[in-house]
């Protein structure tokens, strides 16, 4: 439906959408991938990304440059990147932006509380917190016992606080509550963003909402699928499923049901979308179900650069991003520990 | 001793220690292949995790050992190891004189007749909910601790086997001057 989208968008937003198109426009394509597939150190890897558009991100590193610190630098650069916009935009825009950075503050807060499970010290844990998902009361984070504690004394200020409705109790936190909390905040993270993305209406949501659907999705199927013999319930297991999406409901009580992957393989036949991707996955590239659903998530995130005039450029960007950094991470690795069978299983984007 | 009887030994240690070298270097490939794998499913598991998920700031600095190594004397001078569970050992084992309990990682402390319960599962650092990726880790490197334990073993044979061989040709120098 138009809602005249072309007429209005450009006054608040042009610049930063011609701005991420660049962006867009400078990751690696397939030639570059080539090249560093034949890299035979991480040096010669580092030579070949200075010819790229990361230019010398690893100038400064002192050696020996390990893939860790490939890693960090990337997603430093890519903080700079999403600053920069965070920093030039306007609303509606900013709070779209500030719900993508969300993601990474629930994985830093989980990072910080099994930190303190195992006695890390706090600034040991902070240098290798996401820098998208930075905060102010980070370094409070380990002295909760319990979710309410953490959600009343510190995260009440933070734009997480609205996700922690499901998750206030008085247990704990060890590993299983850990992991249920995470997951717990994850779902309603989802949930909110899609009612804003829905409620926004016009080309955003007509590009976002199906991209969100899919992640619920996806999460869906690999909490099932992780959670096979381990102690984690099935009532507790279908809690962490988010309540949107292609299988929402009657395929999630399903999914619920399931004891291992050939039954989550028969649900799946139901959804005409999911059965190409499971039956994908094995076979002669040994490709995962992850595997396959970062396929899939790179397709809809590149085709989201068809259209105009709506945020889920950004969210693309930064996704088709991460995807590109966990590609050059894969090839860095197999090319440290010497082990070239499988250094072409990255998923090229361009 | 005489003198074939001494060449028959002689022969028969030749061919075991010509069997162990062949058992050892399986051994080691299989232990090469196996740590090789593990490996490449912890970068496997990294992806599918995010890098920063599986790497030092999963486990403490101060971890109870699963697994024990029992080393024990079969023969004089003969020592063998074996891998052992920690947490299942029985009253009897601990006290023997020829048994010593080594741990191979984590604080020394003496073993106690009833032990707390098992320690628990150093998959369980990452999270509950982990990758397949992550199990194929720990299964490959669980499978290398037991060759470890196993080629050790063997090198020690081997080497036993040496000097017995060594002490077996001076013998037969002894015996027979002016034969090899």
């Amino acid at each position: 439906m138009l809602e005249g989208a072309e007429l209005y968008f450009n006054v608040d937003h042009g610049y930063l959408e011609g701005l991420v198109r660049g962006c867009k426009a400078s990751l690696l394509t397939q030639q570059d991938y080539i090249n560093l597939v034949q890299c035979e150190t991480l040096e010669d890897l580092k030579i070949h990304l200075q010819t790229t558009d990361y230019g010398n991100f690893l100038a400064n590193q002192t050696n020996p440059l390990t893939v860790s610190k490939i890693d960090t630098e990337m997603r430093k650069r890519l903080c700079g990147e999403f600053e920069y916009f965070r920093n030039h935009s306007l609303e509606p825009l900013s709070t779209f932006l500030t719900y993508m950075t969300c993601s990474y503050m629930i994985d830093n807060v989980i990072l910080l509380m099994n930190g303190a499970l195992q006695k890390k010290s706090v600034k040991e844990i902070l240098g290798k917190c996401h820098p998208l998902g930075r905060f102010t009361e980070m370094e409070a984070v380990n002295i909760a016992e319990t979710p309410s504690d953490l959600f009343n004394a510190i995260l009440v200020e933070t734009p997480l606080a609205p996700f922690f409705q499901d998750c206030m109790s008085e247990n704990a936190l060890d590993e299983l509550n850990i992991e249920l909390l995470r997951n717990k905040l994850y779902k309603s993270y989802l949930e909110t963003f899609y009612k804003f993305c829905k409620n926004h209406g016009d080309v955003t949501a007509e590009v976002m909402c199906p991209i969100l659907e899919f992640e619920a999705d996806r999460r869906a199927f690999i909490i099932t699928l992780n959670s096979f013999g381990t102690e984690l319930s099935k009532e507790d297991r279908e809690t962490l499923y988010p309540t949107f999406g292609k299988l929402y409901p009657e395929g999630l009580r399903l999914l619920a049901q399931a004891e291992d992957f050939d039954q989550m393989k028969s649900i799946v036949d139901h959804y005409v979308v999911y059965k190409p991707l499971f039956e994908a996955v094995g076979g002669s590239g040994g490709k995962t179900l992850e595997d396959v659903f970062y396929e899939r998530e790179v397709q809809m995130n590149v085709l989201a650069f068809n259209r105009q005039f709506h945020y889920g450029v950004f969210y693309a960007y930064v996704k088709l991003k991460e995807q590109e950094m966990r590609n050059i991470v894969w090839i860095a690795e197999c090319i440290s520990q010497r082990h070239r069978t499988k250094i072409n299983s990255y998923i090229p984007i361009l | 001793m005489a003198a074939p009887d001494l060449r028959a030994e002689l022969d028969s240690l030749l061919l075991q220690l010509l069997g162990d070298l062949e058992e050892l270097e399986g051994k080691r490939a299989v232990l090469n292949a196996r740590v090789e794998e593990g490996w490449l499913s912890l970068a496997k598991a990294r992806y599918a995790m995010g890098a920063k998920s599986v790497g030092p700031l999963q486990y403490a600095s101060h971890m109870e050992p699963q697994v024990c190594l029992h080393t024990s004397e079969a023969q004089e001078g003969l020592q063998k190891f074996k891998v052992v569970r920690a947490g299942v050992h029985t009253p009897e084992e601990v006290g023997p004189g020829e048994a010593a309990l080594r741990r191979r990682k984590g604080p020394a402390k003496t073993p106690e007749p009833q032990s707390s319960e098992a320690p628990q599962d150093p998959l369980n650092w990452f999270g509950i909910l982990v990758p397949h990726s992550l199990r194929q880790a720990q299964a490959s490197f669980r499978d290398g601790l037991q060759l470890a334990a196993d080629i050790a073993s063997l090198q020690n044979r081997i080497d036993w086997g040496r000097n017995q061989l060594r002490e077996l040709q001076e013998k037969l120098k002894q015996l027979e001057p002016g034969a090899a």
